[in-house]
């Protein structure tokens, strides 16, 4: 290798830490700021002291939005997992017609602005009477999740030997037990993976239940957005600092359970 | 196993009047709101609003800017950890670390990231103080609050979206071709730029095109980086539906946004069509 081709490596090698940290800089100061004894925004902290979250622990406004997001979340990927799983059999094993149509359809919200949709869902919603409800939530969070469930299914069925399904059949199992049995578990890492990623990508969203929220009916994300907008003291890095927490646990239980370089790869 | 046309058809009903209700429709209701006036009548005037004075227009071209400058931000960003996780790492444990810092990001909602920057980016934040204190401006510079902050916190949204599609490119480069390219006595250097560039560049564009869309409809980062003064395309959709309470008006807003976006999946499309095709003739 020609000095050069060192200098060219070293720079590379260089560059990509320093884009890792510009990637992790933003959350380090937030969980820093969050411990802060000051009454504002400080970095570095001062001090140390669990006072911000006990000051949002305390109010039940916050508790109530946590609560919110997390079951709009939880349906969401429920439904999200239903429909993608039938979806993804249907075009996979099956010679139906239409079934490229079908696939862009249900992966088309993830590429069409997630705030166009929210629009058209209050639109739709004002009416059929159902705006800013618990409802219309629910199932525009469903809609943008699907692709997430959806693509690592499909991508699990597309993968897997056929011949072990045939097997199921020929020993003389039914479709029913033969999905259960054989097929479901075969497709299990990519239906965890891509639930995972349901579920978090409702939990974070903000452009599409801002259209739909009341005062009583806020995901945690859009209760942040509102604050952030006349307020930013600690206790707001506090509870950003522990929606960044359940975003280390999904990693680390994404890691465990698939590998999150396979899941990389699965992602683009 | 095969599943018989009659069963598909039984297992696709439900998903899909589920996406005809609560997705397909919907976007017929605002195209068709587009085309009304207040009273319920059919007409233009929405979208002759947009182009009439030059206000519109000028929002279009800042959001078009500043989305375009941020693309190329994370590309510079992005390219060099791609490059590095898929060609350079050896080990799995390190290459695990860094896709778990380019998810950790994806896994937080944009107003915790641009909250980060909020902080970081302040008056007496940590940039001001490093760029002080290595003497490069001689008292904090105003960065909040301006064009500048949008496309950080906007380049900074986007560099996990394209690592993530130029890595999985990266990967699918056949490795003989660069080692054939070092027997032939090439230095590592102008094998990358002669090599490796360009059969990722299909990837590049990709990534590109996708995360330009991203930027086009952002609302939060540059609601909370510009705290209001600047304005994009996505902000007066949602005034109008939550403030302003025209929801004809948004609507053609709305349209004329999605209509940009198409375009932009379109081109995409295209271009991956080409180059693949392109590659299977070259492969013939």
């Amino acid at each position: 290798m020609s000095i050069l081709d060192r200098i060219a490596r070293l720079a590379v090698v260089l560059l990509a830490w320093a884009g890792l940290v510009f990637l992790t800089l933003p959350l380090v100061i937030i969980v820093a700021t969050s411990f802060t004894e000051t009454e504002f925004l400080k970095f570095p902290p001062v001090g140390f002291t669990w006072r911000w979250y006990g000051a949002f622990l305390d109010d039940p406004s916050y508790l109530s939005s946590i609560w919110t997001s997390v079951s709009i979340a939880g349906l969401a990927t429920m439904m999200a997992v239903v429909i993608g799983i039938l979806v993804a059999l249907v075009i996979s094993r099956s010679e139906m017609r239409g079934r490229r149509l079908l696939n862009t359809v249900f992966i088309a919200p993830l590429i069409l602005p997630t705030i166009v949709i929210g629009a058209a869902l209050l639109q739709y919603a004002s009416a059929l009477g159902f705006a800013r409800s618990f409802f219309a939530l629910v199932v525009g969070h469903t809609v943008i999740v699907v692709p997430y469930v959806l693509r690592t299914v499909l991508a699990s069925l597309e993968r897997f030997d056929r011949s072990l399904e045939e097997a199921s059949y020929d020993l003389g199992s039914n479709a029913v037990s033969t999905f259960f049995f054989i097929t479901l578990p075969i497709i299990k890492p990519g239906l965890v993976a891509g639930a995972l990623f349901a579920f978090i990508i409702s939990w974070i969203n903000v452009e599409l239940s801002i259209f739909n929220s009341t005062a009583q009916l806020m995901p945690i994300p859009v209760k942040l957005f509102n604050y952030v907008q006349y307020a930013v003291d600690p206790m707001l890095a506090a509870v950003s600092a522990a929606t960044i927490y359940v975003a280390v646990i999904a990693v680390i239980v994404l890691d465990i359970f698939v590998g999150i370089d396979r899941v990389a790869a699965s992602q683009k | 196993m095969r599943i018989r046309n009659f069963w598909a058809a039984i297992l696709i009903a439900l998903p899909l009047a589920f996406m005809l209700a609560f997705f397909l429709v919907p976007f017929l209701v605002t195209v068709v709101a587009s085309f009304h006036d207040g009273e319920g009548e059919w007409t233009l005037a929405n979208y002759a609003k947009i182009v009439a004075d030059s206000y519109y227009p000028g929002i279009f071209y800042t959001t078009f800017k500043l989305s375009l400058i941020a693309t190329i931000v994370s590309f510079l960003i992005g390219y060099p950890i791609a490059y590095y996780i898929v060609n350079m790492v050896k080990t799995r444990a390190v290459r695990r670390l860094c896709y778990v810092l380019v998810i950790m990001p994806l896994f937080t909602s944009n107003i915790v990231r641009s909250f980060g920057w909020l902080i970081l980016l302040g008056r007496q934040g940590l940039v001001n103080q490093t760029l002080v204190a290595l003497g490069i401006i001689e008292r904090p510079i105003p960065i909040l609050f301006t064009e500048a902050a949008i496309i950080i916190g906007l380049a900074y949204i986007l560099v996990p979206f394209m690592v993530l599609t130029i890595s999985s490119i990266l990967q699918t480069i056949d490795r003989s071709l660069v080692e054939a390219s070092l027997d032939l006595g090439s230095s590592r250097l102008s094998t990358f730029f002669h090599v490796t560039l360009p059969l990722s560049l299909p990837g590049v564009i990709g990534g590109s095109l996708i995360v330009f869309t991203l930027a086009v409809s952002a609302y939060v980062v540059p609601a909370i980086m510009s705290g209001g003064r600047v304005v994009v395309m996505a902000m007066p959709i949602f005034d109008n539906y939550a403030t302003l309470f025209d929801f004809n008006f948004g609507a053609a807003l709305a349209v004329g946004l999605l209509v940009v976006t198409l375009i932009l999946i379109a081109l995409y499309l295209l271009f991956i069509e080409r180059s693949s095709r392109r590659r299977i003739a070259r492969q013939a």
